[in-house]
């Protein structure tokens, strides 16, 4: 398998180290080093490339990319080793941004809406697309980082991120939003009015409590989630 | 009940939703959509499996699940509660993927936890060739990683699937307000949901989105 590809297949596994000490460090250092090894590089080189390092994952492409870069055009090593540092935020919050936060949570509202539809299908379609994207995202990272190197910074100002990570998020809004009384209705059509009335009532009193300022850090959705499945066992339970 | 080779299937698509989440691929086989609507398909009644994927997925539509921070784990959660689902009556379907699913968040979160420090461990272990550049100790310590977490996922899909068949043995039939488990579920996922896209959407143009996203989606269900 040639290095390149080595190197793709492993940053598809690239927080399998991850920990409080080095984050994704380990994992970049893992996919670097065939690209490394490839280019003679000094085991200082390997060294440096598994140091302190965190970004999203489908991102860390753009520094193992970058730095592989800089290594191969003998840029010191103090330098190097700062744009692993300069990239790390940057990298972290536009991918939160474009996946987490974006991407998605617009493709999972849009498969609960279409599996009103499709049924199960929508979710191998989610699949499909997420995948597709996902794939692409991790090798365009990777290619980026390897044409650009101590560049990249500003070529990723100049990419199409910034502006996909905003409609991704946009699309988040408005997916999760279209999802939630379709779902909601889609899981109490069958319920009688009064039912369906109580349930919306302790929904909406439980999303207050998780937005405002006195409750929402006790107040989380697994927590309301866990709360009310406890009242709802013992109502079973208790009344005949 | 189920047989043994479904029991093994369902175990082992909850180590590979496991290991999906926080290791390899990321490929969203973790979402609980997809883990529980497959774990519904494999304990044979797919239906109800997409029904518990839909209620845990307003809960993890709540969660972002960015570095360092704690989070529920809700894919293997989804495997087990697919798989209750898919063993009770179709009104319960929602309540019983909650029941077992929600407490098996909080414990596949915690199994995380104690992963990342099991792999803080590793790596001290071999810290002296790492700062040498040795680059076989970073492939030990990425496959390490990654036994780590199918053990990790084994664990907490054996206890999760085994919560998940005893919860299915309760004759719910026999309890009137059993349904009330499914309205509790729900109301809580619609919470979570709707408390999680408040929150992303902050103060811009996003709350805006999300708003015309809510009238549009509520057009939708008076329309069907």
């Amino acid at each position: 398998m040639k290095a390149r590809a080595r190197a793709i297949w492993r940053l598809l596994a690239v927080q399998a180290a991850w920990t409080y000490e080095r984050m994704s460090g380990i994992g970049a250092g893992h996919a670097a080093a065939p690209l490394l090894a490839e280019a003679h590089a000094p085991t200082a080189a390997i060294a440096r490339s598994a140091t302190f390092f965190n970004s999203h994952p489908y991102l860390a492409g753009v520094v193992v990319g970058a730095t592989v870069r800089a290594e191969r055009d003998e840029v010191a090593g103090e330098v190097v080793l700062r744009l692993r540092a300069a990239l790390s935020g940057p990298l972290g919050a536009i991918g939160d941004q474009l996946v987490w936060a974006g991407e998605v949570p617009a493709l999972m509202g849009l498969t609960l809406v279409l599996s009103l539809w499709l049924g199960w299908w929508s979710v191998v379609l989610a699949l499909v697309i997420h995948n597709v994207l996902r794939l692409r995202l991790t090798i365009w990272s990777l290619d980026v980082g390897l044409r650009d190197g101590l560049g990249v910074g500003a070529a990723l100002q100049r990419s199409w991120l910034p502006r996909a990570a905003a409609i991704a998020q946009r699309a988040a809004g408005f997916l999760v939003g279209l999802a939630i009384p379709v779902v909601g209705w889609r899981l109490l059509r069958n319920a009688p009015l009064p039912t369906i009335t109580v349930t919306v009532i302790v929904a909406v009193l439980g999303a207050a409590l998780s937005l405002a300022v006195a409750t929402r850090t006790r107040a989380t959705g697994l927590r309301l989630g866990l709360m009310l499945m406890g009242a709802a066992v013992l109502a079973a339970g208790v009344m005949p | 009940m189920l047989a043994p080779l479904t029991l093994t299937e369902l175990v082992v698509w909850g180590v590979v939703v496991g290991v999906d989440f926080v290791t390899m691929p990321q490929a969203l086989l973790s979402r609980p959509l997809v883990a529980a609507t497959v774990a519904g398909w494999l304990a044979g009644n797919i239906e109800s499996g997409l029904v518990a994927g839909i209620t845990l997925e307003l809960y993890a539509l709540d969660v972002l699940p960015i570095g360092a921070s704690w989070y529920p784990e809700y894919g293997v959660a989804a495997v087990a509660g697919g798989t209750a689902a898919a063993l009770v009556a179709p009104a319960l379907a929602p309540g019983v993927a909650g029941l077992v699913a929600l407490p098996l968040a909080l414990l596949g979160g915690w199994s995380i936890l104690q992963l990342r420090r099991r792999n803080a461990l590793a790596l001290a272990r071999r810290m002296e060739r790492v700062s040498a550049g040795d680059s076989s100790a970073l492939g030990e310590l990425q496959h390490g990683g990654m036994l780590r977490d199918m053990a990790r996922a084994l664990i907490v899909a054996v206890i999760g699937i085994a919560v998940a068949l005893v919860v299915a043995t309760v004759p719910w039939e026999t309890r009137t307000h059993a349904v009330w488990l499914s309205y509790a579920a729900v109301a809580g996922g619609l919470a979570a949901a709707f408390g999680g896209a408040v929150r992303s959407a902050g103060m811009g143009s996003r709350r805006h989105w999300l708003a015309a996203g809510l009238v549009t989606g509520l057009a939708v269900a008076f329309l069907q």
